[in-house]
């Protein structure tokens, strides 16, 4: 039987290639509101719990906004919020093999240990991932961008539109709905951020899970009508834009996603959303035929 | 020699509850009042208890968009609009969001040596003095550093 063996612009690539060393973490007995500080501190999604410097467990901005719809004082300790335990690799694990046990446990960060499993050395994310897939594919000769650079002679990144990459599913709630009903929509949906319409379904803003877990760290009560905290104003381009300018409206902006409206003329009229993860891996050209491209997917 | 006879008593704070937007005018505002630069201000609240710290880095950690090392290949972009964004679209974030709570501070009466050795040991720049849970001055690891050059230039001569 013939061997097949697949191999993606991963191949060969260790987890340590990709790692930060930079750990965010706190003790389970710190309280919520040291939590949320420590996510927008460090712009982090997750925040590793210890007890005596070892990992203990992980909690989430989605752990968070749960305690929040629950009404936990933020005095709460973390342990007693914390969703799911630290799922950990070697630095010098496949990459690919990182992306399989992140796309099997659904989450996005695995910890990295070394040969005590209880010292975490660093953190591999998707996002940085990602980062290196853009470099990498982009460097890739056999990439589709490539290839069809040898083809036309121009960029195809820079011809690519939104309308190729963005998703069609908007999800979104009205400017009087409560944060409760905000956060509910959010956990339904698994999505970081839910687009906020007002009474003639006007595009008026945007919440996301950070706004959220500050809000609450804020004192902000969840029967808070969602236009009070939302984010204004709502960074949208037209379908037709060009995805090399829209990645750099959303690097400019500090936003993961853009709303996309149907025509410039009417920016109202949303028609889909175009999330940085997705941009990234289309501009850098990453092949369908690449395992890792797939697995981004 | 002791924090209290070294120390600064000149020192600008920040709220809890300004914005980033606000504590970067402050430390602007600071800057040009002491004519030198501030790299970092104490965070007090309304009694004058310190609550936490907050320096350039911290700022500059916070306004540095998330994404560029995954999209650093646009070198076309102007970093004077990116920041400029960057802040008008921060005001929401709090300085008490950001900053740093846990403080190492020293007490009007610490020795001058074991002010030098927390420094050195745990790489820290200024020290606020605290007395009464209230701040009575700052020091400078600058300060610190220049009180020794005086010893050695007076004991050359």
């Amino acid at each position: 039987m013939p061997l097949v063996e697949t191999r993606s612009v991963f191949s060969g690539i260790p987890v340590s290639e990709a790692m930060r060393r930079q750990v965010i973490s706190l003790p389970f007995s710190a309280d919520i509101g040291q939590g949320i500080r420590m996510m927008i501190r460090y712009k982090a999604n997750a925040v590793l719990l210890t007890d005596k410097s070892v990992p203990f467990g992980v909690v989430s901005k989605t752990d968070l906004m749960g305690a929040f719809y629950a009404d936990f004082p933020t005095e709460t300790p973390l342990g007693d919020v914390m969703g799911s335990q630290p799922i950990a690799c070697f630095p010098d694990d496949p990459l690919e093999s990182a992306l399989e046990i992140m796309e099997a446990a659904g989450v996005h960060r695995l910890y990295v240990t070394g040969a005590n499993r209880e010292e975490v050395i660093g953190t591999v994310a998707y996002s940085e991932i990602v980062g290196l897939l853009y470099r990498y594919c982009r460097a890739c000769e056999r990439g589709t961008a490539k290839k069809r650079m040898k083809l036309s002679g121009i960029d195809p990144s820079a011809r690519l539109t939104v309308r190729e990459v963005m998703t069609q599913d908007v999800w979104s709630c009205r400017d009087k709905d409560r944060l409760f009903t905000v956060i509910e929509t959010l956990s339904t949906h698994h999505m970081g951020a839910v687009l906020v319409k007002d009474e003639a379904q006007s595009p008026v803003g945007v919440i996301s899970k950070t706004d959220l877990i500050l809000a609450y760290h804020h004192g902000v009560s969840q029967e808070t009508e969602s236009r009070e905290i939302m984010n204004k104003p709502v960074h949208s381009v037209p379908a037709e834009e060009l995805l090399s300018t829209a990645i750099q409206q959303m690097l400019i902006n500090d936003v993961q996603r853009l709303f996309v409206h149907r025509d410039a003329s009417n920016p109202d009229l949303i028609c889909g959303v175009l999330a940085l993860s997705d941009s990234a891996r289309f501009r850098s050209g990453s092949c369908r035929a690449c395992t890792a491209g797939r697995m981004l997917t | 020699m002791f924090a209290r006879d070294f120390m600064d008593t000149q020192f600008h704070t920040l709220h809890p509850q300004q914005n980033i937007a606000e504590a970067v005018s402050a430390f602007q505002k600071a800057s040009e009042s002491e004519e030198k630069k501030i790299f970092g201000m104490m965070v007090t609240d309304d009694e004058d208890r310190l609550v936490g710290m907050l320096s350039m880095y911290d700022v500059l950690n916070y306004v540095q968009p998330k994404n560029v090392a995954i999209l650093g290949e646009m070198e076309d972009l102007d970093p004077a609009q990116v920041y400029s964004n960057r802040l008008k679209t921060i005001r929401s974030i709090l300085v008490d969001d950001i900053m740093t709570t846990t403080v190492v501070t020293v007490q009007p009466d610490t020795h001058l040596m074991v002010i030098a050795e927390i420094m050195i040991k745990k790489h820290i720049r200024r020290l606020p003095v605290v007395k009464d849970q209230t701040v009575v001055g700052i020091v400078y690891v600058s300060d610190v550093f220049y009180w020794m050059m005086t010893i050695f230039t007076s004991n050359d001569a």
